[in-house]
């Protein structure tokens, strides 16, 4: 009911609960948001908290659970354009801009002013308007820069210009810092103080620690789908926050990794002061025969493009590969012919054919063997398609089945088996186990660990703290595109991991 | 849903039948060797054309100047010969390297430069027509020799005519090098995921620009064929011919968005629109209700390729990537 005076709490969601069909994700949260307070959402990948964010946007439902903003009680299921009216935004990174348009217009888009009594656009009017909003919070843009020629920073102010002239009262930003240079970040930062000073809340959403620290006035931690903690702004540390959020799993289950010496292995890769301008720097390590080396670090912190470097895709700057004992500068084409391979994040952007057969997946990989003289041995393909099903045990195990038709599980194992069908000495694989089912998540993990057994050495990009330390002999941590730490020969937890990737460094974690 | 390799052809292959059958009960002409060789024609040019042009349409790209480069390769197959005097062997030779060099050149622009391919080509077919406009002074030329290659079109061999067999060498071969060799699946990987591809050590670049030029040079090919057979050759021969592959392409199974496509395929589309144009004539409906059945042919078979006549089938290019929680 309306009739309560204004409470200081803006959001307030009472025992939210949300399954995706079976398993559930958030499991009876409580959040709420006050008037003009930053406040931070955080909790590792799988914590819940973009669905939280989904759910209070209108972007999904909820199973139960109340949720009343601005003193109304929501709908169990409400569209983003009626949160949208309610005074609720989400800055997007660049996705919500149309690009061929000013600033102007895509503030106002759909709310454009209109010449009275018609619906002729006043374009003269929105400029007017749109510099005032400028002017009032002093950004660097004018109201007739395109789209298409100003920076993502730039496109974020006009994100946030869009939210403000649509009377926001809450700001949800995502991850807003991950594509920003440091300069920017502290704009950002300057502009958030600005929005709180004039009563609008900030959601804010990051994995960087010291961004949460320095901004908020509160901070909600999220664990696997629970309320685990809200802390005031005196019990905010970075080191407090690390440890809410991977709480005493490891310390319960008692599985310490005791990572193994590695010394006296033959080197497969040796890496030395690769440097890719903007991406990482002066990157040097050696991988060892059979080793899993696992890098850690935060999205954005280089993981991706390092490995991606290494298998090469993309080109770097500086720096030298051996490969086998030998100088090597790496291609696609080179890896493949040379016993790499390499499996890459978003398996379904980038790892496979969704409207091809499991056959012809496992074959588009192995056309050096199957097709030597450029007819393919249609048997030949056939049967290592039915080795490569066999080896991970896809289901259905129908070689002529869509790939698109899987599951996620059985579509990584597709993108795992044509690698496993070949000789391998060397492996890349980045994120093998996002949004995969618990049971072929194991069995990935197996197929990891059995490689290393049998000689190939895996570099494992991973932000699954527990898959990272499960899996690894030795761990890389990359910040800001730099490995900070290694860990070797030690006693390793998620929570060491976390705090090293987030800046956290202290003399004893050499314990 | 189990998925046998030849499916789709044999589906078609089975509604031809059903359509043959229903237009003999129908007209009793229509199973007589003079109406089925006045079919015969369309489907030979198309089927040749076809042969290449699937190649960019796999790729997730598109040749509409097939029109124009058939045409023109007539109208320089003609000038080769009777103006330059050069051996009939040589100037057909010399015609499909053309047709290949002209294809390549759009793949060029495609694959490096990045337009889309839709325009790209849609320039080529206006180029192509304003040159062959200007190496036939927008005449209709007439050939008349040399007589070997007039009988390239209008002979005929166990009394069958010509081109059915170039038809069939082309579509067979051109079946053979999408669905056997390593040059195929690396098309259709490009066309089904191109950064999957890339990652598998494919190069999409010069997989498109070999496409088009395969298109090109199939055109050419068709354009040499269509010139011996009507023994004229003009700028507008061949105008509009695009539309009608697109549409065999389309029925016969190939992917408005790439990835997919059978030759075999878009023979059977081919000879399924010729077929029922045949039958509309014998019917005697007339000639402008034609291009609307026609129409409507398509539409329905995009609905059934993507599954949308058939009972409970996922749609893979639709699914969308489940944001981790």
């Amino acid at each position: 009911m309306k009739t309560e005076h204004k409470s200081d709490i803006l959001l307030e969601c009472r025992h939210i609960v949300k399954s995706y069909n079976g398993p559930i994700v958030l499991d009876d949260v409580d959040f709420s948001v006050k008037r003009g307070e930053v406040h931070s959402l955080v909790g590792e990948n799988g914590a819940g908290k973009s669905t939280l964010i989904k759910i209070i946007t209108g972007a999904t439902d909820r199973n139960s659970g109340d949720i009343v903003f601005n003193g109304q009680a929501l709908p169990l299921q409400y569209s983003r354009k009626f949160a949208e009216s309610l005074g609720i935004a989400v800055i997007y990174q660049e996705l919500s801009l149309i690009p061929g348009m000013t600033v102007a217009q895509n503030i106002f888009l759909s709310r454009e002013p209109l010449y009275p009594r018609t619906r002729i656009i006043n374009k003269k009017k929105m400029n007017v308007m749109a510099q005032e909003l400028i002017d009032r919070y002093n950004f660097p843009l004018k109201p007739n820069d395109l789209i298409d020629n100003i920076s993502i920073a730039q496109r974020q102010l006009v994100e946030i210009l869009k939210a403000l002239s649509g009377n926001a009262s809450l700001m949800i930003m995502d991850e807003p810092t991950s594509s920003l240079t440091r300069t920017e970040v502290e704009m950002l930062f300057k502009i958030i103080h600005t929005l709180k000073s004039e009563g609008i809340s900030v959601l804010y959403i990051s994995h960087r620690m010291e961004e949460v620290y320095a901004l908020s006035d509160r901070v909600t931690v999220l664990r696997d789908g629970k309320l685990v903690s809200v802390l005031e702004k005196e019990q905010i540390s970075p080191a407090e926050i690390i440890r809410l959020m991977i709480g005493h799993r490891l310390e319960e289950n008692a599985v310490h990794h005791h990572l193994p010496k590695i010394e006296g292995r033959k080197p497969v890769l040796e890496v030395e002061g690769l440097t890719s301008v903007g991406k990482f720097a002066d990157i040097s390590f050696t991988l060892h025969e059979g080793e899993v080396l696992g890098i850690g670090g935060l999205v954005g912190s280089g993981r991706t493009e390092l490995v991606r470097a290494l298998y090469g895709i993309d080109p770097y700057d500086k720096g030298s590969i051996r490969y086998l004992g030998k100088p090597w500068v790496p291609s696609v084409h080179a890896s493949i012919r040379s016993g790499i391979g390499f499996i890459p994040e978003e398996r379904r952007i980038q790892g496979i054919l969704a409207t091809q057969t499991i056959t012809r997946n496992i074959g588009v990989t192995n056309l050096d063997r199957l097709a030597p003289r450029g007819v393919v041995k249609s048997r030949q393909e056939k049967q290592l398609a039915m080795d490569g099903i066999r080896l991970v045990n896809v289901k259905p195990p129908d070689p002529e089945h869509l790939v698109g038709n899987l599951s996620g599980g059985n579509q990584q194992k597709v993108v795992l088996a044509k690698w496993l069908v070949r000789n391998l000495k060397l492996i890349f694989i980045d994120e093998p186990t996002v949004g995969i089912d618990i049971g072929a998540k194991e069995e990935i993990y197996g197929h990891i660990r059995a490689l290393a057994e049998q000689g190939v050495s895996v570099i494992l990009v991973s932000s699954d703290l527990p898959e990272l330390t499960r899996l690894s002999d030795r761990v890389l941590i990359l910040r800001k595109g730099r490995i900070i730490k290694e860990f070797k020969e030690c006693v390793l937890t998620s929570e060491k991991i976390l705090r090293a990737a987030s800046g956290i460094l202290e003399e004893d974690d050499e314990a | 849903m189990k998925r046998k390799p030849l499916m789709n052809e044999v589906r078609l292959g089975l509604v031809l039948l059903v359509l043959m059958a229903a237009l003999t009960i129908i007209s009793p002409r229509f199973l007589t060797l003079s109406n089925l060789s006045n079919v015969i024609w369309s489907v030979c040019f198309i089927g040749i054309l076809a042969s290449g042009a699937i190649y960019p349409r796999i790729t997730g790209g598109i040749d509409l100047s097939l029109g124009s480069l058939a045409a023109l390769s007539g109208i320089l197959v003609d000038m080769f010969m009777n103006r330059y005097g050069i051996n009939w062997i040589i100037a057909i030779a010399l015609t499909v390297v053309i047709g290949a060099v002209i294809g390549l050149f759009n793949g060029f622009i495609v694959a490096k430069i990045k337009v889309p391919a839709f325009v790209v080509t849609m320039a080529a077919k206006t180029y192509l027509y304003g040159v062959a406009l200007v190496v036939s002074n927008g005449a209709m030329l007439a050939i008349l020799k040399p007589k070997p290659f007039i009988a390239i079109g209008t002979g005929r061999l166990f009394n069958l005519p010509n081109p059915i067999y170039i038809m069939l060498v082309m579509v067979v071969l051109s079946q053979f090098l999408l669905k056997k060799t390593a040059f195929g699946r690396k098309v259709m990987a490009v066309g089904a995921n191109e950064v999957a591809a890339k990652l598998s050590g494919i190069d999409p670049d010069s997989i498109r620009l070999l496409s088009y030029m395969l298109s090109g040079a199939a055109t050419a090919v068709g354009g040499v064929v269509l010139a011996s057979l009507t023994q004229q050759v003009f700028a507008a021969a061949a105008s509009g011919v695009e539309l009608e592959v697109m549409t065999a392409l389309v029925i016969g199974g190939t992917s408005p968005v790439g990835g997919k496509g059978s030759v075999v395929g878009a023979l059977l589309g081919a000879v399924m629109v010729a077929f029922i144009i045949n039958g509309l004539n014998l019917m005697n409906v007339p000639a402008p209700y034609h291009p609307i059945v026609t129409g409507s042919v398509i539409i329905l078979a995009l609905l059934m390729n993507e599954g949308y006549l058939v009972p409970k089938k996922r749609n893979v290019l639709s699914g969308h990537r489940q944001a981790a929680a």
